[in-house]
């Protein structure tokens, strides 16, 4: 299954939150690719804390295979060439988690029938060889969501099962702009539809994301004045007001990854060890991300909203 | 194998069936509607300069081969513009020619060098071109190759290239030919365009086409195409699509396709067959039919070229 | 079949197969495979249903002017064109391989192209060839930018079928490609074809050396490689099931399960040498006292089912027990 993972808005906890994802479905067992089409910030491989691949690789990347220079992008394996302590030992039971890094100095690029023709070929054999396939876009309307949008509407991905995540951050600019970027005039919907998707078929494949939740009945939130307090549980019942309103409300939403401390100081996986052994993270955060995980083919979780 | 296998399948070893083949096959002439308005004046005077070429190759096939077999045809233009009929035309090509002594053994149409008896010519050669490699080209990437065209060597770099090194401003690069000799004669051929989903082949491709059927290098699934029909008498037909692709109308003639091809054109033609040269340098014909040519000049004891091109030969005279 | 292609004096064959499973739901019934397979309108898919449905495409040229990797650094440069071609096993899994007849040595200067055209799959280096070098360098790993890479080509060609829109790309399970490399030197004179090495290298790559006599077709080397490479891709996918599975432990009804797949669709496939010139059979025989192939293979199998078994007992046993 594909899974494109786009956000409005840079900064939102994409990038991170989808590589735990992708994290999360290894160690579960699945066969797992994360693929960087997040062109302008590459972080994959500094989440995964790949030395060798970060900010992208040299050459051979996903640049130079879709411009056609090469005949397949560059591969690493995360259980191998990752330098973090835990991750180095594969648990056992764990499927392969291979990343596909973007070339440093890529950058966005103009989408032509052969370099359509090159990612259809990408996505295909992903798609033979993984369970799931991670699909990092750039933030906004990119080019690589054009090129994404473009290929699922071919008949040749037809029997490929596709999903999105759209990912913002809990204010009310996110919410408004999340809004925007599936159902604005310029937005996922619009664009699917002009290349072809059936737009109620497409919207059923369409899940928010939010990310960075902060909850105000969990510390540290909980321990301050009480007027406070009152103050933030009014603007989260607001702005579940405006998500439903604009159609970003629970009905279409996969997932709420609290805001975790951890990732506030830095990109990196939510370990067991880090939840259970060394506690620097916490247990709601890591059972959120195991939730996201496993709804991604949920059933239940999609579908008519 | 030093045993013959008990079990086959046809299906498995798919045969390739060989055609008769002359010394050389010589065109007399290629008929457009303009040479057609110049009425039968302009066609006897067309027969009358090919007639001493065409007595020359005739000689020259006597050197080579004891008891030479050389068959002549004409090419009529019912691709580009339809003009006349069989019935009118036929009867008045025959007797110019023979007016001027000479013998028209096969009439051909060029439509039929696009689509013979439903079977896509043109395309089927369209994919058997392959793309002359530029030297470094290692196969890691495809041929850059313009669809719809060919050319003999690397083209000026395009847009994206230029787009790609903006930073630095690239300074204008000529296209450079192939093999050239120090200086290019760069050369880029349309093989077809389309208009309205319609396409329609160049006269180069066409011409290219024709040739190799005229060397009986062609083949559908391991069939003959363009092979020759009798029609050895009037009445002709009063629409072209009534005609086969090629009529034979000589019944004693040496076979249509040949070793060897020679072609009588005016010099106006030079620049076409400059082009079907290049093309031809980059097709690669069914390998059974080059093996079956190959092995039966052989086995008369006569030279014949690996290289398509080299087999044929022209005549320009003077004259548009 | 004739000698090594038309090359004056060949040297050596070489070849890469990238070996998959067809993505498509169920295996793809004949009719389909010659569409899928038909890469030029004017040729035919040449196809045998016995002992087992195998289909082989037209081949499709590229042209090539570069050098050939060498051990030892030496710099050999070639033209000539690599001739690539598709093969479907029982509908069920596709193979492509590339692969060129390397002639020897030729002048310093290179024919025009239509002298490479009339001699498909054949490449001719321009001055000498030092062969063993060439040899070691085309099978150490991947090739150097402006080195012939015949990976590329095979894995284009395979790309180009797998796209086609016959496959619905609802394959059963997942699985991974295979790359195997090879390369034929001559055999001696009077002496019979031998398989010389068959090693798995790192990144799935792996990499056969053999000897071969003249007369023997490169068509007929690529058919044996394409075989070697068909029951490696088995054994190897079948061996990742299985461990995949956790056959044997504690949830031994989902393990079971989780074969299903290999039992439907993959069992049937073991067939060495089904479409196998008979002079080259015999090179099976090798990799069946070492390591094996046949065996592991058998022992999986039986392993398979007798958990098939096991686990038919016990749903039997429940439901009796449940009435
Ligand atoms: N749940 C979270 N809690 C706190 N910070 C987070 C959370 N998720 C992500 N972040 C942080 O937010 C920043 C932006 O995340 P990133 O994934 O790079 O965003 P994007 O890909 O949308 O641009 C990073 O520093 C990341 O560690
Ligand atoms: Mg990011």
């Amino acid at each position: 299954m594909l899974v494109f993972a786009a956000s409005d808005k840079g900064g939102t906890g994409r990038s991170v939150t989808s590589a735990n994802v992708a994290f999360r479905r290894a160690l579960a067992g699945d066969d797992v690719a994360y693929v960087d089409f997040d062109f302008g910030s590459p972080t994959a491989a500094a989440v995964f804390d790949v030395p060798e691949a970060m900010g992208g690789v040299e050459s051979g990347g996903l640049h130079t295979y879709l411009r056609g220079k090469a005949a397949e992008p560059v591969r690493v394996d995360v259980w191998a060439e990752t330098e973090h302590e835990v991750l180095r030992d594969r648990p056992t039971g764990a499927g392969n988690l291979v990343l596909l890094p973007g070339d440093r100095s890529g950058g966005e690029f103009a989408v032509g029938k052969d370099v359509l023709r090159r990612c259809t070929d990408l996505f295909l054999r992903l798609n033979s060889e993984f369970d799931i396939v991670v699909v990092d876009l750039s933030a906004g309307r990119s080019f690589a969501m054009d090129m994404a949008l473009e290929v699922t509407s071919l008949p040749e991905l037809r029997g490929v099962g596709s999903r999105w995540l759209v990912y913002h951050r809990w204010t009310r600019q996110h919410v408004i702009a999340a809004s925007g970027l599936v159902f604005g005039s310029r937005g996922i919907l619009a664009g699917g539809v002009a290349r072809g998707h059936d737009e109620e078929d497409l919207a059923n494949r369409i899940r928010f994301v939010r990310a960075a939740v902060p909850d105000p009945e969990a510390a540290p939130w909980a321990m301050v004045p009480p007027a406070q307090s009152a103050w933030m549980r009014k603007c989260d019942q607001d702005l579940n007001e405006l998500a439903a309103q604009r159609n970003v409300g629970y009905t279409r939403m996969l997932g709420s990854i609290p805001l975790e401390p951890v990732l506030q100081w830095r990109e990196q996986l939510i370990t067991d060890e880090d939840v259970l052994s060394s506690r620097v993270a916490n247990m709601e955060t890591l059972q959120a991300l195991k939730d996201l995980a496993q709804a991604l083919d949920d059933d239940e979780a999609w579908g008519p909203a | 194998m030093t045993d013959a296998a008990v079990y086959r399948e046809t299906t498995a070893q798919p045969r390739t069936q060989s055609v008769p083949l002359a010394h050389v096959s010589l065109e007399l002439g290629h008929l457009y509607m303009e040479d057609f308005e110049g009425g039968a004046d302009r066609l006897a005077e067309h027969f009358a300069r090919v007639r001493p070429w065409a007595d020359a190759v005739h000689a020259m096939a006597a050197v080579e081969a004891r008891r030479p077999r050389v068959s002549t045809c004409f090419l009529i233009d019912d691709y580009f513009t339809r003009f006349s009929t069989p019935a009118e035309l036929v009867p008045m090509v025959l007797a110019q020619a023979e007016k001027a002594g000479l013998t028209i053994d096969y009439l051909a149409r060029e439509s039929a060098c696009a689509v013979a008896d439903g079977t896509a010519v043109a395309e089927a050669v369209e994919s058997r071109l392959v793309d002359s490699p530029a030297p470094g080209s290692d196969g890691s990437r495809p041929p850059a190759r313009e669809t719809g065209w060919l050319a003999n060597g690397e083209r000026a770099p395009g847009l994206e290239t230029a787009l790609e090194a903006m930073a630095h401003v690239a300074p204008w690069q000529p296209p450079r030919e192939t093999g050239a000799r120090r200086h290019s004669v760069f050369l880029d051929v349309e093989l077809w365009d389309e208009k309205d989903g319609r396409r329609t082949w160049s006269c180069p491709f066409l011409a290219a086409v024709w040739q190799l059927a005229r060397l009986g290098l062609l083949r559908h699934l391991g069939e003959p195409v363009l092979s020759p029909r009798s029609w050895p008498e009037a009445p002709f037909p009063r629409d072209w699509d009534d005609l086969p692709p090629v009529i034979q109308l000589n019944p004693a003639a040496a076979p249509f396709a040949a070793y060897r091809t020679w072609s009588a054109l005016p010099t106006r033609f030079l620049p076409i067959e400059h082009a079907v040269r290049v093309l031809l340098d980059q097709i690669e014909a069914d390998p059974q039919a080059m093996r079956q040519a190959a092995d039966r000049a052989a086995g008369e004891g006569l030279p014949l070229p690996d290289e398509i091109p080299e087999r044929i030969s022209y005549v320009f005279y003077p004259g548009t | 079949m004739t000698a090594w292609g038309r090359a004056a004096d060949p040297v050596l064959i070489c070849g890469e197969v990238r070996t998959g499973l067809l993505q498509h739901s169920e295996s793809l019934p004949a009719r389909a495979v010659a569409d899928l397979l038909r890469l030029r309108p004017d040729e035919r898919v040449r196809i045998s249903e016995r002992p087992n449905g195998y289909a082989v495409s037209p081949e499709v040229l590229t042209g090539v002017d570069c050098r050939l990797p060498a051990a030892g650094g030496a710099r050999t440069r070639v033209v000539g064109t690599v001739a690539a071609r598709a093969v479907v096993t029982e509908g069920r899994m596709l193979q492509a391989t590339a692969s060129i007849v390397v002639a020897g040595p030729g002048p310093d200067v290179r024919h025009p192209w239509s002298h490479y055209l009339a001699r498909p799959g054949v490449v001719e280096p321009l001055g000498k060839l030092p062969e063993r070098a060439v040899a070691d360098g085309l099978l150490a790993g991947r090739a150097r930018p402006g080195e012939l890479d015949l990976g590329a080509v095979a894995e284009r060609l395979l790309a180009r079928v797998a796209r086609h829109r016959a496959l619905d790309q609802r394959a059963p399970f997942k699985s991974r490609r295979t790359r195997l490399r090879w390369v034929a030197l001559r055999a001696l004179d009077g002496e019979g074809p031998s398989l010389d090495s068959f090693t798995l290298a790192e990144d799935g790559l792996r990499t056969v050396e053999l000897r071969l006599p003249a007369r023997v077709s490169p068509a007929a080397a690529a058919a044996l490689c394409e075989d070697l490479a068909l029951h490696d891709w088995l054994l190897t996918t079948l061996v990742r099931m299985v461990e995949r599975s956790r056959l044997g432990s504690a949830d031994a009804p989902e393990a079971v399960l989780s074969l299903r797949p290999a039992v439907d669709h993959l069992l049937h496939l073991w067939m060495p040498t089904a479409h196998v010139d008979r002079t080259l059979a015999p090179l099976w025989d090798v990799l069946e006292r070492e390591p094996g192939f046949t065996r592991q293979w058998q022992t999986l199998v039986q392993r398979i089912r007798d958990q098939l078994a096991l686990q038919a007992i016990t749903l039997r046993r429940d439901a009796l027990t449940a009435h």
